[in-house]
């Protein structure tokens, strides 16, 4: 198969409570103990990839759920168990998802000893009201002592993610988030749309949510595009932006089809020619239930994915790459639409390569669907 | 008149729709024994699905009964079945002329309604002895009497010792067959006089061609006969003659003055046998063909598209089938540059167009997209020309006209009189002008309007309803073709005309509904990556307008490892979407939204 290292992603499905909006696989309330066995059946998860050649990995990624619940000892155990099955590259990107006010200086001292050399800090928004709305537990100062401490016990590379469309969310109010975070100079800014997704508490209520209306919404994505660049930003991939020489690398490879192995509940794998996910139930993944969905990607899945995956970047798809890897033209048979998407300001073409503009990330969905073949 | 003319007796039923025509049919088959009860599915006079699902009987067909009466003697009835519906009017009038007596039937607890009185009024005109039969008598709201009043008050036949059945629970059936024997006359006419037989109706089979049914007037009818039908002039030569029996065709040496039957003739196509033409002997025939032959032309016009364009050829084909036993449906090609490739087809009214299109639904699996129905006017062009509009796309610039003109109906409604006043806002509404009001009791009355048929078909007997709880009751038949203020409407998505959106309409009702249509338009397309104008013009002139607005946001914030498979199921969802859009112009439409549009209702 491949000879290109992997990423490592390890789910930690904890976090003191759920926020509203959150859709993602984790459990409020559990206790040190409840991690402790978690843990076990991540380190024989990992067993599992074990290999005469360990597999060679080029990130690490802890996300959750707040992987920051993690004592220093308990991501030691992970780390321990990672080294032990896979062989990790020397300075690989290792990234943990803090919460702020999870985080002592303490703890992030530790975790920087331990390797973790990038932290992703989910602030979402400065204000008092918005944060509430969201339901998250820490209050803007929490994320500004975290952040200090992280950069006081050494860490070089940090990202921090915001939201616009938020309950209550205004223009001036998002331009004021923006204009603090970017004092702050991180590396990295992961900055999404909310979403309503079925399933959580936002999506019952949404018709009763003072949410900014879609053109209000749409300026704020423009915003950001706006003050982040001329701050020294890149707009790389539809929601993230990093100065030069901080890209995600571990979420790169989601973007650039490379192969990436996740353990944990809920976590997925894109590993020799399959997808394949852990179960979302926390009780059936310490049961053993592993790989629940797996999914062969042939040719012409294999063709879809690339596509719709490198169209989220900004520097879209290489056209040919993609005629070198699949012996087909992306563009013959849908030139008119590419004219017209073109023409209408969603889409470039230069250098042989199709992308996105700013304007068209936003329409992203319904073009891929007239073009992603 | 022979002995056998003395023993048959040939009947329609008459009723208006849903009080029992065809239940009634069921039990005087089986009280004939013609029909052994276990082999009785209900109501087999009516024998396409639909009918029986509608409760209505789309085609007439007759059925042969043989009933031995309480003198000892045996009689041969024949039962021809009529349609129930306006649409059909010109079928029941030759259904009937076939025949010397008809039942007419009353629902115990409706009493006389509007088709009943025009049925009436038909069989009158035929000169048939008509028998009312009271029907429904189980229910509980039967008022026997009160029906028995109504049909001597309003429609002027004795009716005091007429029967009083329950078909449905088979009560009181023998009654109707003894009265058959007595009141209704034995058929006339000379087996020895040069042949004269009535076509009332027709179907076409696989292995015969057409079958055509036959009342002989005069004369005789045998294998191998040279046949001439008078009014299309084209002729046959006869293969086959027969009776018909509730189980299909018998076989029989001939047909003579008075029997009902079929004949083939190896014809090919319904189209040749016209209902109410007169078929005599090629040599020797008859000099004047029996009175009230019609041509009937179609009323209403639809355009009627595949969903999927690649079915077009299925349609086709459909059409065709339909087409074989149904000689009032015509259909041309018709190209649509919104829809594609479909056809115009002409209905003889609103009814039979929607029993076409179920039927092509449900027979033939076809998804359809059908235009609005549409009459047709005449206009009379500033060159002095008069032209025929069937379809809108054809209609003249509005500075080519001279006159244009619309089919105005002679409509006849009967309501109880609590809804008079609603119903007379309705007609007055749909420009109705009133004629008079006649009172056919303390309770009910009945109404004359001349209505233009462009407003009947627009929803009018949905609003009748519901206007008076479903009560009323509506018969109509062509008056004559009046000077009218026509336009046409067209719509215009993102500056391009869809002309599948185009309908004539009176041109003060223009405006209102040029605003809801473009209304529903921006309801129901959904918003595109540019902003669609909508604009409805007559001529060069706008009279309304609206806007989709872009789509503002269509994107997922969020791509990781775990989001990748739902994202690719998004996609394909979106692209399986995408590829059931029918593209108008630039814009996209889901083929939903386009019948949205095209539905008519109530405006007002």
């Amino acid at each position: 198969m491949t000879t290109d290292a992997v990423g490592l992603y390890i789910h930690i499905p904890f976090c003191r409570s759920k926020c509203r909006y959150c859709d993602f696989a984790s459990y409020g309330g559990k206790t040190g103990a409840d991690i402790d066995l978690y843990i076990d059946a991540l380190a024989s998860e990992i067993k599992g990839y074990k290999r005469e050649e360990r597999i060679r990995a080029k990130t690490v990624y802890l996300g959750g759920g707040t992987p920051s619940l993690l004592s220093p000892s308990q991501l030691l155990c992970i780390l321990d168990a990672l080294r032990e099955s896979f062989d990790i590259e020397e300075g690989a990107e290792v990234t943990l998802e803090a919460n702020p006010g999870t985080v002592s200086a303490d703890t992030l001292a530790a975790y920087h000893a331990l390797g973790v050399n990038r932290l992703s800090l989910g602030l979402q928004s400065i204000h008092e009201n918005e944060l509430k709305f969201l339901g998250r537990i820490h209050s803007y100062e929490d994320f500004l002592s975290s952040y200090t401490a992280a950069r006081e016990v050494g860490f070089d590379n940090i990202s921090v993610d915001l939201m616009y469309g938020i309950p209550e969310q205004t223009e001036a109010s998002f331009e004021e988030t923006l204009r603090s975070v970017i004092a702050l100079s991180p590396e990295h800014l992961s900055v999404y749309g909310l979403i309503l997704e079925e399933g959580t508490p936002f999506f019952d209520i949404k018709a009763s949510l003072p949410l900014p209306d879609e053109d209000a919404e749409y300026r704020m994505y423009l915003l950001a595009i706006e003050m982040l660049g001329k701050a020294g930003y890149s707009h790389y991939e539809i929601s993230n932006y990093a100065k030069a020489g901080y890209r995600a690398e571990h979420n790169s490879i989601y973007w650039k089809d490379g192969e990436y192995i996740g353990v944990g509940c809920a976590a997925y794998s894109y590993f020799e020619g399959e997808r394949y996910g852990n179960p979302r139930s926390l009780e059936a993944y310490l049961r053993g239930d592993l790989r629940c969905e797996v999914e062969a990607v042939d040719r012409a899945a294999h063709r879809f994915e690339y596509a719709m995956l490198a169209l989220r970047l900004k520097e879209g798809i290489d056209l040919g790459e993609y005629e070198r890897l699949f012996g087909r033209s992306f563009t013959d048979g849908i030139e008119d639409r590419l004219d017209r998407f073109i023409s209408m300001g969603l889409m470039t073409m230069a250098e042989g390569r199709l992308a996105f503009t700013d304007r068209g990330f936003y329409l992203s969905n319904s073009v891929m669907a007239d073009i992603v073949r | 008149m022979t002995e056998k003319q003395k023993h048959i007796r040939n009947f329609s039923i008459i009723a208006h729709i849903d009080h029992g025509k065809s239940t009634l049919a069921d039990r005087l088959l089986e009280a004939t024994s013609t029909v052994a009860t276990r082999d009785m599915e209900a109501q087999i006079l009516d024998n396409m699905d639909l009918e029986r699902e509608r409760g209505i009987t789309i085609k007439a067909r007759a059925v042969k009964l043989n009933y031995r009466a309480d003198n000892g003697e045996d009689y041969e009835f024949n039962l021809i079945d009529t349609p129930g519906h306006v649409d059909f009017g010109y079928e029941v009038s030759r259904s009937l002329q076939a025949c010397e007596g008809a039942l007419l039937v009353v629902d115990a607890t409706q009493g006389v309604e509007a088709q009943t009185l025009a049925n009436a009024y038909l069989a009158i005109d035929n000169d048939l002895e008509i028998l009312p039969v009271i029907n429904k008598i189980d229910l509980a709201s039967a008022n026997i009497d009160g029906t028995r009043a109504e049909i001597e008050d309003i429609i002027g036949i004795p009716a005091e010792d007429c029967p009083a059945v329950s078909a449905k629970v088979g009560l009181n059936i023998k009654d109707v067959l003894e009265k058959i024997v007595t009141d209704i006359p034995a058929p006339g006419g000379s087996p020895d006089a040069p042949l004269k037989a009535l076509i009332f109706d027709s179907h076409y089979d696989s292995y015969l061609g057409v079958v055509v049914y036959v009342r002989i007037m005069d004369g005789r009818l045998r294998a191998g006969d040279r046949i001439r039908l008078m009014a299309k002039g084209s002729e046959f030569e006869v293969v086959e003659v027969g009776t018909l029996e509730p189980f299909g065709l018998a076989k029989a040496e001939e047909l003579s003055a008075g029997e009902v039957g079929y004949l083939t003739a190896s014809i090919k196509t319904v189209g040749d046998t016209r209902v109410g033409d007169t078929i005599t002997t090629a040599e020797g025939g008859a000099d004047e063909p029996l009175p009230g032959f019609r041509d009937v032309h179609p009323m209403v016009y639809s355009g009627i598209y595949p969903a999927d364009g690649a079915r077009y050829g299925d349609l086709r084909e459909a059409l065709e089938k339909l087409q074989l036993n149904d000689a009032s449906l015509v259909f041309e090609p018709e190209t649509s540059i919104a829809l594609g490739f479909g056809f115009r087809c002409g209905f003889l009214g609103l009814l039979h167009m929607e029993i076409i299109e179920e039927r092509l639904e449900r027979e033939f699996n076809l998804d359809l997209i059908t235009t609005a129905p549409s009459v047709i006017y005449n206009v009379k062009l500033r060159s002095g020309e008069m032209i025929t509009i069937d379809n809108p796309s054809k209609f003249p610039s509005p500075d080519e006209i001279d006159t244009a003109y619309e089919p105005m109906m002679k409509a006849a409604i009967i309501t109880p009189t609590d809804y008079v006043g609603g119903i007379m806002d309705l007609c007055q509404d749909r420009r109705g002008i009133f004629i008079d009001m006649k009172y056919l009791d303390t309770t009910r009355v009945e109404l004359h309007y001349e209505l233009p048929l462009n407003e009947i078909i627009y929803d009018f007997f949905d609003a009748l309803k519901s206007r008076s709880k479903g009560y009323a009751s509506l018969d109509y038949e062509l008056k004559d073709y009046q000077p009218s203020k026509l336009v046409k409407l067209d719509f215009m998505l993102n500056g391009e005309q869809v002309d599948a959106l185009s309908f004539i309409v009176f041109e003060d009702r223009a405006y209102g509904r040029a605003r809801r249509i473009a209304e529903k338009l921006k309801e129901n397309i959904p918003r595109q990556l540019f902003e669609i104008p909508i604009q409805a013009a007559i001529g060069s002139k706008i009279i309304a307008r609206e806007t989709v607005k872009a789509m503002r946001k269509d994107v997922l914030a969020k791509c990781y490892g775990g989001d990748i498979t739902r994202k690719k199921k998004l996609l394909e969802k979106q692209k399986e979407g995408k590829k059931k859009m029918r593209k108008l112009g630039s814009v996209e439409v889901t083929p939903e939204a386009f019948m949205a549009v095209l539905r008519l209702d109530d405006d007002n």
